[in-house]
Parts: structure tokens; sequence; C-alpha cells
């Protein structure tokens, strides 16, 4: 009997997995051509602008406002990059809008966007709408024998049930309808979703000669500041040891070569001197430890990253909360930004968002990392010269990593952060 | 001796402090900042200061800074610069309005009590002191088409130990040569360097600033 219900479950089990990946495929998207559906509504807003400043060029006063109906044009666009980037891969933004009007209309780009923008505007709007209206259709008709009585017989059902309802079994029966419109959504959504990228996918990715430069670039100003990051850093270390270490040595020195010298002449002076010496030895030691797990902190050699974010939790001013949910290891380099990021952040938080309460959250989604941390406090966080938060977006975007930064003023204020895992 | 000392680190400054009065030198005053230190100058008149080149607020050649305007309140103030590592463009900066009455050492040269003394009490005599390390980054950083390139390597010693400021009979020892034979290295180094025999300390000192002014140019 054992034997038996070990067999159900372990046939029921692909069966719940089945549904739970089907519903979770289905919410993403869901989620997706509502966020199309968003984009839709810039370029058709865009569209309609792009029109009036045609219309007004019959006239001759609307040449002046090409350029600016190009760049609300490249903002759109700009916005189903990111949408798409988020979701697939990455497309790159194109070079920058020429200035002169005859350059700008003749280039491939600006052309391509506006191909775009006519699709999306009215092709990917109408999908959006869609996407929406099915799982509503859907819901209306599941519920329908639950609220069938509150309508009088003759009004019939959602949508197009025009004919009376007469009692349980018609409304059952439009409630299976309901089932019809569930599959419909399962079925179709995915494939919508699809359909509604596609033109962004094709259009708004660079074409195939400029792809390489344009991520050259890219790469090349990351790796700028990389190397800025890792001047910073070692400007930093470099700083903390001259201050520290090398002069409490160099005083360690003096020290020592007094006592020598006042050994013969005063044994008791000398003493005197020698425990000065050492007391400075002993400072030494202690700031060499600051430095050095500042440049790679032990505790995540030692506990991995979780135990190491709880530590900095534990000895932050503010109360807080950690949540990693990270089942495989990453990187060390990239570990070791983690921890920075995180431990700058929270010393943020402790100095100045007057918080209550802070969360930190990790997790990994596919090969990226994502760090997540909530304060309570009282918001307005700004990235000035100088402020720690401009030293974390610059060791983050040195990891080809991303950096946003959420803190109106009054709070509360959340800063996430996606790193590639390396490994 | 009457002496100000500039260093921003109290351990530091502390333990220059008891060194040099266990050794029956008068402190007149210590310093934490440029500021401070001028002011000491002014009030003291010392015949020697010792300024660390790092100080406050930038923590760069603050103490340069100063060491070079005591220097022009009060001419002739020995001054002995300290500094935690080789920096050749304070050297020559320091340097560049004459060598006499000036050291330039490493800070851990200070632990070599006597020998440190030495070179401070030759400092204060209107000699130099310049940092062996310094001398030896300058001549391995010396461009190969200069006029240094053309010296012996017997003689980059000898030039280098003149730079530190020993006279010809501690060079002859360091080197365990005969001082004939210290003259005759001295007398090439002058020659190759088309110093002209007039004035023979002063010609010293020129042979070293030629040397740091060549090794600084680029």
């Amino acid at each position: 009997m054992t034997i038996d219900d070990s067999a159900g479950a372990g046939r029921s089990y692909p069966v719940r997995r089945y549904l739970r990946d089907r519903a979770r495929i289905s919410v993403d998207a869901l989620e997706h051509l509502v966020g199309g559906l968003g984009t839709a509504l810039l370029a058709l807003a865009a569209l309609i602008y792009l029109v009036v400043v045609a219309l007004t060029c019959v006239a001759g006063v609307g040449v002046l406002l090409v350029p600016s109906a190009l760049r609300v044009v490249r903002a759109a666009a700009d916005r189903e990059r990111a949408r798409l980037s988020r979701w697939g891969p990455e497309i790159i933004g194109p070079a920058p809008v020429p200035d002169e009007l005859r350059l700008a209309v003749r280039d491939a780009g600006v052309r391509r966007e506006l191909g775009w923008l006519a699709v999306h505007a009215t092709g990917g709007f109408a999908l959006g709408l869609l996407g929406i209206g099915l799982p509503l259709y859907a819901v209306q008709f599941l519920t329908f024998p639950l609220w069938f009585w509150l309508l009088p017989p003759q009004a019939g059902g959602p949508g197009f049930v025009y004919w009376r309802i007469d009692g349980l079994a018609d409304a059952l029966a439009v409630g299976l309808m309901g089932v019809g419109w569930l599959a419909v959504v399962i079925g179709l959504g995915p494939g919508m979703a699809r359909l509604q990228a596609w033109p962004g996918r094709r259009l708004l990715a660079p074409s195939a000669g400029t792809d390489l430069s344009l991520r050259v670039a890219q790469l090349t100003a990351t790796r700028a500041a990389a190397l800025d990051a890792h001047a910073v850093e070692l400007r930093r270390i470099e700083r903390s040891l001259h201050d520290g270490t090398q002069n409490r040595l160099v005083a360690v020195n003096v020290l020592l070569g007094a006592a020598r010298r006042a050994l013969t002449r005063d044994p008791v002076a000398a003493a005197d001197v020698l425990a000065r010496a050492q007391d400075a030895t002993e400072q030494a030691l202690a700031e060499l430890r600051t430095v050095v797990r500042g440049i790679l902190p032990p505790v995540l050699a030692d506990r991995g990253l979780a135990g190491a974010l709880n530590g900095l939790a534990g000895s932050c001013g503010v109360p807080c909360r950690v949540d990693v949910d990270v089942p495989v290891r990453c990187a060390a380099s990239v570990e070791a930004t983690a921890y920075f990021v995180v431990a700058e952040a929270l010393s943020n938080v402790a100095k100045h968002s007057g918080a209550a309460r802070a969360t930190v959250t990790v997790r990994r989604e596919g090969g990226r990392l994502l760090l997540r941390v909530d304060d309570d406090g009282h918001g307005g966080a700004e990235e000035s010269d100088g402020s720690g938060l401009t030293g974390i977006r610059r060791r983050v975007e040195a990891y080809d990593g991303r950096f946003s930064l959420t803190s109106p003023p009054g709070g509360p204020t959340t800063m996430q952060v996606e790193l590639p895992c390396g490994s | 001796m009457r002496i100000v000392i500039a260093e921003d680190d109290p351990l530091l400054r502390e333990g220059l402090a008891l060194l040099l009065r266990a050794e029956s030198l008068d402190v007149v005053a210590t310093t934490d900042s440029p500021g401070a230190f001028l002011a000491a100058v002014d009030a003291h008149a010392p015949d020697v200061a010792i300024v660390d080149v790092r100080m406050p607020p930038t923590h760069t050649d603050e103490g340069i800074v100063a060491a070079v305007e005591a220097r022009r309140r009060q001419p002739g103030l020995a001054v002995l610069v300290l500094s935690a590592y080789v920096e050749q463009t304070f050297a020559t900066e320091l340097l560049a309005g004459g060598a006499a009455r000036l050291g330039y050492l490493l800070k851990e040269r200070v632990g070599r009590v006597d020998e440190f003394l030495t070179a401070l009490r030759r400092v204060v005599d209107g000699g130099t002191a310049v940092d062996p390390e310094v001398v030896g980054q300058l001549l391995s950083r010396s461009r190969p088409d200069s006029t240094l390139s053309r010296l012996s390597p017997r003689e980059r010693d000898v030039l280098a130990l003149m730079a530190e400021g020993l006279g010809n009979i501690a060079i002859a020892e360091r080197l365990f040569v005969t001082e004939g034979a210290v003259h005759k290295h001295i007398r090439s180094i002058f020659a190759k360097l088309a110093l002209a025999p007039d004035d023979r300390a002063d010609r010293r000192v020129t042979a070293v600033l030629r040397y740091l002014e060549e090794t600084s140019q680029k």
C-alpha cells in the first residue's frame, strides 16, 4: 500500500509541476503583455505627436519640431528596449539621433524605430488589450455560476452571452465556456507576448553592421569603469596601509632605536620605551587586520555569502533582516562585490536614513545575482559626489551589473543590484 | 641644538621627541600641521626642523611646501625631511634651491639612531643628507642618453655616496678603496659632468643636483 501511494505521488508530481509551470508561464506572458501595452501607449502618444508634427510640416512651421519628435520616438523605443532587455537578450540602443535633420531622416536606426513605432502603436496595442481582455473574460465566465442570480434571466451573461440564462445548469454551461477561455489564455498567451515583442526585437536592435562597434564601445566604457573602480580601491588600500600600519611600524622602529640607546644609560626608561613600542605594534596589527578584511573578507570564505551578510546585518546599527536564497556559490569576486555593496548600503542606512528596520534580499536567477536592500527611513537618498552610492554604482557597473535606486522624499528607499554570477 | 618637529602621526611625533630628548637635544616644539609648524618656526627660531612629507589636509606634499616656506622665512634653517617612501619629485623640489642644510631621509632610518643623529648633525653643520634609497632610485631611473650614463658603475657608486652626503674618507671606507682612488673617481665624475674646478665643495653638491635634475626631467 505504501508502495502504491508513493507510485501515485510519483505520477501526480509531474502533473502538478506541469500545471505549476504552465501557470507561471501564463502569468509571465500576461505580465509581458501588460508591459507591452504600456510601451504601446507610449508609442501611440509618440505616433500621434509625430503625425501632428508631420501635418504642421506641411504648413511649414513643423520642421522645427521634427528633432523633438524624433527624440520622443527614441525615448519610447528606449523604454521598449529596456523592457525587452529585462525579459530576454539585451538590446543595445543605437547611436544618438544625428543633430542634422537630413542625416537624422536618413539614419537607418531612426527609420527602423519609426517602423517599430507604427507597428507597436497599433498591433502591439491591440495585442496588449487582448492580453488583458482574455483573462478578464475567463474570470468573468468562470465565476458566472456564482453571481448569475444577481442578474435578471433575460439579461444574459458576460461578453457575447446574450441569451436567456435559466437556472444553475445554464450558468454552469457558461462557466464551462470560461474553462475554454482559460485554455485560450494559457495556450495563446505566451505566443501573443512573443508576437507583441517581435517587432521590437527585430527593429529596435541595431542592424548587423553597427552592432559590434556599439558593443565594443559599451565594453570599453565598463572596462574603464572597472579600472577606475580598481584604482579607487587600490588608493583606499594604499592610504590605509600608509596612514595606519606603515606609520605604526615606523614608530615602533623609532621607539626600538631609542630603547636600544637607553638600555645602557637608563634601563628603567628603556623598559618604558619598549612598552610604548609594544602598544604601537598592537595598534599596527589591529589596523592591518582592518585593511586585510577590507580587501577580501575572510568571512566570505569561511561562512559563504549568507553567513557573511548575516554578520553584516548583526553589526548594523539598524535592525536588519537578511533573506538569502542562493543554492549555488558565485565567483569569489562577485561574492566580494555583493558583500561590499551590502556593507556600503547598510552603513548608508545606519548613517543617513533614520530607518527603524532594513531588509536585505539576495536571490539567484539564471546567471544573475539579485540584491535588494530596503529600508523604511525618510528616503531622499541621492547619488551625489563622494556618497557611498556612487561607489556602489561604479563597483557594480565594473562587473557589468545593474544598479537602481528608488528613494522618494519621505521614503521608503529601495536599492536593487544585479550582478552576473560569473559561474 | 634647537629642534622643531612637524609630524601628524601622534605616536611617531612623540617617539621622535622622546628619542631626541634622550640624546639631550633640545626639542623646542612638536607640531602636527603645516600651519602650526610655520608658527613654531617663527616663534622659536630653531636650528633645524624635522618635517614629515605627508601632512594634513591632503596628505600629499604639504610637508615639502611648508619646509620650502620655512626656509624662505628663515634663510639658513636646516631642514631634515622624513618620508615614508621615495618620491623623487619631492627630493628635487626640495633640493632645487640648493642642497646645503638639507636632508631627505626615509622614516625607517630614524630607527638606526647613530646614523640618524649623524645625518641630523651633518645637516645642521651645513651639509646634505640624501637617503641611499633615493639616490639608488635616481640612479636606476636615469635615462640612457643622459650624461649620467657616461659614468662607470664605480663612479656611480661614488656619486651615490656623495649624494648621501658622505665625505671622501667615509666613501673610501664604504667602498673598501683608498682615499686616493676616491679622489680619482670624483675627478673623473666632475670631468664627465663638465664641472669646472673652481670650488670643490660646491662642485660636489652641483654633481648631486645635476643628477636630480636629469632624472626628474622625464
